[in-house]
């Protein structure tokens, strides 16, 4: 059983390796999983709803004609064993499938570009091998486009088409660390560290939002990551370090 | 037990002193669906409040301080008051009619339950007064928590452990009801599906609340006494509390779900004018959802910090738990199968439940997967995912049990163009309000947000949301003007006026003050879900 087990997971997983090698990690993972689910979903739907309509319809009372149902009908072994049964082995695919693309999202490849991230009410600081910061604060404003603007200062910058790791903790309350396009969240916890990973294969800007309540101003703690070729970042990491804590925001 | 019960006189005329000193099951029934209803009323009073501010990015109305108080509070009335608390209402004033007792077990101390969970419902209204206001979440997580900006955390706990102190109250009561007090000649094998669901229901309540009402003991200590079972800078640790909550709070959802299932399946019989198909596998998967529920809080932990090898664990126990609902809901589609399905209000409301609560079911299936949870954990896809069983499944249950028992209770019919009306457009709301959450949390939203950047996609999913709120509350509205108009004017209730077989429709509408003047018979081959035999 064990190595049935250990063959279908190895199966699965160098099916997949294959596939989506050159793509965004592990957001392609998620992707393939999301289509899957997608797809059963719909199908177990109109399983239910259609024979559901088609009984609604065709056992409407009539009256004079069908005033009371068959009282004859209290169930059948059969039908009810088969769907436990059914419905069972896809939990347990979906489950095992899960497991398998699960590992892989946990496991930074080795050769991953290791940053810290700290979170804090209400920003992150970024902290680079070198030892090179960032910081990203909470900015107060009515209006949500210059609520959410960063400056370029304030902007950490990660290679494109490398892994990266990043190695998690906060410095008061629990935040949570989402870049969007990577789709992966990790929470940040005091007195505990947490990391998480992924690979950006496509040049650009792109959100990182909190994703675990924080207090008052949780909806703004945000960054926005630039992910350059690797040489511009090589250059940008070497230069001046950005140790410039801004009073604009954090004091507010 | 026996000397509590004394004379009153019928709901309808007695007094306020009265309703104040009563220990009938069937008067305090009604004060805890008042209650609910009212606080049900006001948490979606404030979930309006929440969506206009969300209409645009950016600061419309409210500072984020009241919307996050909105939320809060929100989150606690719609758990605590409506979705556990709309289930007393029905308890108390079903369970004794439905296995032929007097009253309850214990009726003081029912009524003790029952001014408990008012005392609870007294301090949420405390925190409507300015400088009293909880802004955690009704999770309240610490460390933040335990932050002074977060509010009054003392009245966060106290709104547990009184509601706590109130649901075990409840479930002893009523676990010793259904256990000792059946009339002869019904069973726990043909006893109805909703006395299954609310003693499943209960005996979660009692080995839950333990946890619960130990982890907000614990976050009140390190709030205002100093001590630091949650500190971490003092070597405590912030995820014990989760796990804690969860263990409840996790199983709580069934404490929510179990017996709106159970009412959809008397709903689902008895317009079907049909026993309900696979009883025996119905009663099996409503007391092992109630088991493996114990087994699956991790589920909520799946992006914490806990060890990977408890996510897969949970993740198996959780996506298990898909497969006695799968048995409830192919059940349901059986029972219509050679029926006679009429179409009264509340077949409406529990055909509906039905279909939405797959939704939510198969929305719930991937968040057990932590390998799909890793990217919409806390996203508004949770959100919609839910609304879907709780907004939608659940209320559209309650919603159908009050339409089906009002002529029990009332002695009046409901108005019935109106009701189905409330229904279609309670539908309509609904999906136009929770179907974009799904969406645009897949899109990455993330959940408690305030506000959110100009993106020009979550713009539009938000404001169609808004739209399906307000559709979704002018049909409750109108549900629950057509239950008053008929309480006012309503046509005469028959005793027995959908047919059912169940023995709560053998007694007149409403039931005499002590139920039953002598023990209720039943026939051999009792059977409450069915066409009436008589
Ligand atoms: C008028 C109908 C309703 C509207 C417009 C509505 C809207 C909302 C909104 C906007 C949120 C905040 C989402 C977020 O930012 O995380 C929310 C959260 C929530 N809603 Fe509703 N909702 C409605 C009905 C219900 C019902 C009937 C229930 C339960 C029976 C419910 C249970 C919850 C819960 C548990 C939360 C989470 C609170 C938290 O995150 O702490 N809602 N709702
Ligand atoms: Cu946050
Ligand atoms: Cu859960």
């Amino acid at each position: 059983m064990a190595r049935l087990t250990a063959l279908l997971l190895g199966l699965i997983t160098a099916a997949l390796a294959e596939e989506v090698s050159a793509k965004d990690m592990p957001a392609a993972l998620w992707d393939t999983l999301n289509e899957i689910w997608l797809a059963l979903s719909v199908v177990i739907y109109l399983i239910v709803a259609v024979p559901s309509l088609i009984f609604m319809i065709k056992y409407r009372y009539k009256r004079g004609e069908r005033e009371m149902g068959d009282q004859e009908h209290e169930g059948h072994w059969g039908l009810e064993a088969l769907w436990t049964i059914v419905p069972l082995i896809v939990v347990i695919y979906l489950a095992t499938h899960g497991f398998a693309i699960f590992k892989e999202m946990r496991t930074p490849p080795k050769d991953a570009l290791e940053i810290k991230v700290t979170a804090f009410m209400w920003g992150w600081e970024f902290e680079y091998p070198n030892g090179k910061k960032v910081y990203a604060f909470f900015k107060q404003d009515k209006d949500a486009v210059k609520g959410y603007r960063a400056q370029e200062f304030e902007k950490p910058l990660l290679p494109v088409g490398r892994p990266i790791k990043v190695n998690l903790t906060s410095k008061d309350v629990i935040h949570a660390f989402y870049l969007r396009p990577a789709k992966v969240v990790q929470d940040a916890v005091p007195g505990r560290n947490t990391y998480l990973w992924f690979q950006v294969n496509e040049a650009g800007e792109y959100w990182v939002f909190c994703r675990e309540y924080c207090g008052t101003w949780h909806s703004r703690m945000f960054a926005k990551i630039k992910f350059v070729p690797e040489t511009e970042f090589n250059n940008w990491l070497g230069g001046k370090t950005a140790l410039k804590k801004t009073d604009e925001g954090g004091a507010l | 037990m026996r000397e509590a019960i004394h004379i009153e006189k019928p709901w309808f005329s007695a007094s306020l002193k009265e309703w104040i000193f009563t220990t009938d099951h069937k008067k305090i029934g009604i004060m805890y669906g008042i209650t609910s209803l009212v606080f049900f009323i006001v948490g979606g009073i404030m979930a309006l409040g929440m969506r206009v501010e969300l209409f645009n990015p950016g600061t419309q109305h409210v500072s984020p301080d009241t919307y996050n108080y909105f939320l809060t509070v929100h989150g606690a009335l719609m758990l605590l008051w409506w979705a556990i608390g709309i289930w007393g209402a029905f308890a108390n004033f079903l369970i004794p009619l439905m296995i032929g007792a007097r009253d309850v077990a214990f009726p003081r101390l029912n009524a003790l339950g029952y001014w408990t969970f008012f005392a609870a419902s007294v301090i949420a209204l405390i925190t409507l007064i300015p400088g009293n206001q909880i802004m955690h979440m009704w999770t309240g997580y610490p460390p933040y928590s335990a932050n002074p900006n977060s509010g009054l955390t003392a009245l966060f706990v106290f709104i547990w452990h009184l509601t706590g102190a109130a649901s075990i109250m409840g479930a002893i009561n009523f676990l010793t009801t259904v256990v000792r007090m059946r009339a002869p000649g019904i069973g726990f094998f043909n006893m109805n599906l909703f006395l299954h669901g609310v003693s499943s229901m209960n005996l979660i309540q009692l080995l839950g609340i333990p946890s619960i009402a130990g982890a907000v003991t614990m976050l009140f200590l390190d709030t205002y006494v100093g001590t630091n079972f949650f500190n971490p800078a003092k070597g405590g640790d912030p995820i014990l509390y989760q796990n804690l909550f969860w263990f409840y709070s996790h199983p709580a959802v069934y404490v929510m779900v179990l017996p709106a299932f159970g009412v959809i399946s008397e709903i689902v019989s008895t317009f079907a004018r049909k026993p309900i198909f696979g009883y025996k596998s119905m009663v099996v998967a409503i007391w092992a959802i109630a088991l493996v529920g114990f087994m699956v809080w991790t589920h909520h932990m799946f992006v914490s910090g806990i060890p990977d090898w408890v996510k897969i664990l949970m993740s198996y126990t959780t996506v298990l738990i898909g497969v006695p609902t799968g048995i409830k809901i192919f059940n349901w589609v059986g029972t219509l199968y050679r029926g006679a399905v009429v179409y009264k209000t509340p077949m409406l409301y529990a055909l509906g439940a039905i279909l939405m609560f797959l939704i939510g079911g198969l929305t719930g299936i991937p968040l057990g997967l932590p390998a799909f949870d890793i990217a919409v954990h806390d996203s508004y896809f949770v959100v919609g995912h839910f609304h879907y069983v709780l907004g939608m499944a659940v209320t559209l249950a309650a919603f159908g049990g009050f339409f089906y028992w009002w002529p029990k209770v009332t002695g009046r019919m409901y108005s019935e163009a109106l009701g189905k009306l409330s229904f279609w457009t309670i539908i309509v709301g609904s999906n136009v309000l929770y179907f974009p959450q799904l969406i645009v949390g897949l899109s990455g939203m993330p959940r408690r947000y305030y506000d959110y950047p100009v993106i020009g996609e979550w713009i539009t999913l938000h404001q169609i949301q808004t739209v399906g709120a307000f559709v979704l509350a002018f049909g409750i509205l109108l549900g629950i003007i057509a239950l008053i108009k008929g309480t006012l004017s309503g046509e005469k209730a028959p005793a027995n006026p959908w047919m059912s077989n169940s023995l709560e429709w053998r007694l007149p509408s409403p039931p005499p003050p002590h139920n039953f003047d002598e023990p209720p018979k039943v026939e051999k081959d009792y059977c409450p879900h069915g066409y009436c035999k008589f």
